[in-house]
């Protein structure tokens, strides 16, 4: 009974539609895309060529102005996505450990709001903020901090801020998700055997929540480097990013195979960042197993039962002292 | 409970503020927002005076009125298709004999279109419309509307899939085996058992499938139509030229109605004995 019930929902037959969506409205898409990257475009009216193939319109990305564009993008990714993690961080710790349970759902609701409010409508609140003749303008101007109007609309500075709010709610989700199921119970343990509350967090919660980490960067850094909405919108002619270049190709200078070879440059990268992101998050968790090690006596179970494990003489329950969490910390602040 | 009794450390008086202060970062420009709407003047950004002028002349502007329809429209297109697809995929991924390849497969397809950056399916699906529709004669697809849902569900199908696979998988497909011993038929099993499980990820997957399409602005600015321009593409062409305070008067108007879907939405879910943190999790998607 057991395989006549797999045949029907284990075989892939059920993930038919699913496969032949996403191979008819994403993968041959795109692979369009790669080959109009290798023609050209032969005049004024015409979109693309594929008569002549050629590694030109590559060359062409490879230009000055794409390079520096590149990598204002890059710089404003990467410190995006670390200052959503710095704010995060604490914040989602504070949520699942601090905020008492009754309480929590409601405030994760409340983080979710700017979720659910439209992306470019929030953007529009950052402009409002940030403008010279606003209101945080005036404020600062009238209590002497500022001797002249606000000047960070339309400049790197307001993209990076508008990224950072925009992207942060993401980083948030999974690092509460990840922070909250290491559970009160390792951290009691933790507290039990000694750790201080730095040391729990160091060794206990920030490692079992790594997985929210890297999930959170990710989610965060790939719709960043192609967002171009935010810098639209803040950055003005100073803030470009990459991705409005490629728009450009294809709605304003209707160059479909310059676009789309530089399209296919930010995907690889993307895709690199991933990989790269997915073998560094092994060796993290390698280094964390090796170095946050347990040696239990055989037999029993990780996770020592709290109350026992401390009750024990030192070294009966948890073999090895060092550098694990364990009974030989002193001064915890758990009196 | 330790925790309640000592008294609160420095770390934690710290760690109350800094929550305090990204609740205020969080909601600093929807209130901006929700206060601008209620501005009478020409344009948003400048201040004027107090009333509800924006509202009333929002609601009266046929041209945004049509597009929040638009909008609406193409999300519960996109929610009804992507979960349909999200579900078979991701039962289907679920219950996969173990050393199968086409789950590693699908699953590798699908976190594909996750880190394909938005701007690329943009300009990957304009030209494969104008192929299918002009060159193929496949006249759907240069309707606006039809458009729009074949693009949003191309990236919202990974994310239900995900969250649907996520939810079977910790469920134990026993229940579904003592079904069929007890002489159920498959279709019956899948129906009467199965679908039911996975319920909870249908339901948080449609709502997700929805949202994404309902704030979606760069993939629709490609493959939108003249007729069904989505409601953030018309505030981003509005951007271009002269914000006024309607913009802000119908978002506010149409965040105060998702809010109050979403909350009635967790109460449905808190009288059938969900936590609330649960109950945000599983609205959020996760």
């Amino acid at each position: 009974m057991t395989s006549r019930f797999r045949k029907f929902l284990g075989d892939s037959a059920l993930s038919f539609p699913t496969w032949a969506y996403m191979l008819f409205f994403f993968a041959l898409p795109v692979a369009l895309v790669m080959w109009y990257s290798f023609g050209f475009k032969p005049d004024q009216f015409t979109t693309h060529s594929m008569e002549q193939l050629s590694l030109g319109r590559y060359r062409e990305v490879v230009s000055p102005t794409f390079l520096s564009v590149f990598t204002a993008t890059l710089r404003i990714s990467i410190v995006g996505t670390l200052a959503c993690l710095v704010i995060a961080v604490p914040f989602a710790y504070w949520l699942a450990v601090k905020v008492p349970p009754g309480r929590r759902g409601l405030l994760l609701a409340l983080v979710l709001v700017p979720f659910w409010t439209n992306f470019l409508v929030r953007t529009l609140g950052w402009q409002i903020i940030l403008s010279p003749d606003g209101f945080v303008s005036e404020a600062l101007q009238g209590i002497g901090l500022l001797g002249s109007p606000l000047d960070i609309l339309y400049s790197r500075a307001a993209v990076q801020i508008g990224v950072i709010y925009n992207y942060l709610p993401l980083m948030i989700l999974p690092l509460f998700v990840a922070m909250d199921s290491a559970g009160v119970q390792l951290r009691e343990a933790s507290a039990d055997l000694g750790a201080g509350k730095w040391r729990t967090f160091f060794q206990v919660t920030l490692p079992l929540a790594t997985p929210g980490v890297i999930s959170g960067c990710l989610l965060v850094f790939i719709p960043l480097t192609g967002d171009y909405i935010t810098a639209s919108v803040l950055g003005g002619a100073n803030g470009t990013m990459i991705g409005q270049l490629v728009a450009n190709q294809f709605q304003n200078a209707q160059n479909w195979a310059l676009g789309s070879a530089m399209a296919v440059v930010l995907m690889l990268f993307t895709l690199a960042v991933v990989v790269i992101t997915a073998l560094l998050a092994l060796v993290v968790k390698a280094v964390i197993k090796y170095v946050g090690r347990v040696e239990l006596p055989t037999g029993q179970h990780a996770g020592p039962d709290a109350g026992t494990a401390a009750d024990l003489p030192e070294g009966s329950g948890v073999r090895q002292a060092e550098p694990a969490v364990s009974g030989t910390t002193t001064g915890g602040p758990h009196a | 409970m330790p925790e309640r009794i000592r008294r609160r450390s420095l770390t934690d008086t710290a760690l109350w503020v800094w929550g305090a202060v990204v609740f205020v970062f969080l909601f600093l420009p929807i209130a901006v927002i929700v206060l601008y709407s209620f501005n009478n003047g020409r344009l948003l950004a400048s201040f004027d005076e107090l009333g509800v002028q924006a509202y009333v002349s929002g609601l009266q502007n046929d041209v945004i009125i049509a597009s929040v329809m638009t909008s609406l429209k193409a999300a519960t297109g996109t929610a009804l298709l992507a979960t349909v697809l999200g579900t078979f995929g991701g039962i289907a991924l679920a219950r996969a004999t173990k050393g199968a390849k086409w789950p590693v497969l699908l699953t590798a397809l699908l976190a594909l279109t996750l880190v394909t950056p938005e701007v690329v399916d943009g300009i990957a699906m304009l030209p494969w419309f104008v192929t299918l529709g002009v060159d193929a004669g496949l006249t759907p697809f240069n309707n606006g509307l039809f458009r729009l849902v074949i693009a949003h569900t191309a990236f919202s199908t990974a994310i239900v899939t995900f969250i649907i696979r996520a939810r079977m998988a910790g469920i134990d497909s026993s229940l579904e085996e003592a079904a069929e011993d007890l002489g159920a038929t498959k279709w019956r099993s899948f129906r009467d058992v199965t679908l039911p499980l996975a319920g909870p990820g249908i339901f948080a997957g449609a709502l997700m499938a929805f949202t994404l399409s309902l704030d979606n602005t760069i993939l629709s600015s490609f493959v939108q139509q003249p007729g069904y321009t989505p409601w953030p593409v018309y505030i981003f062409s509005a951007v271009r030229v002269a914000l006024r305070p309607e913009v802000a008067a119908i978002s506010t108007a149409m965040l105060v109605l998702t809010l109050l879907a979403l909350a009635l939405v967790g109460l449905v879910l808190k009288r059938s004995g969900n936590s609330s943190s649960q109950i945000v999790k599983t609205m959020a998607g996760s």
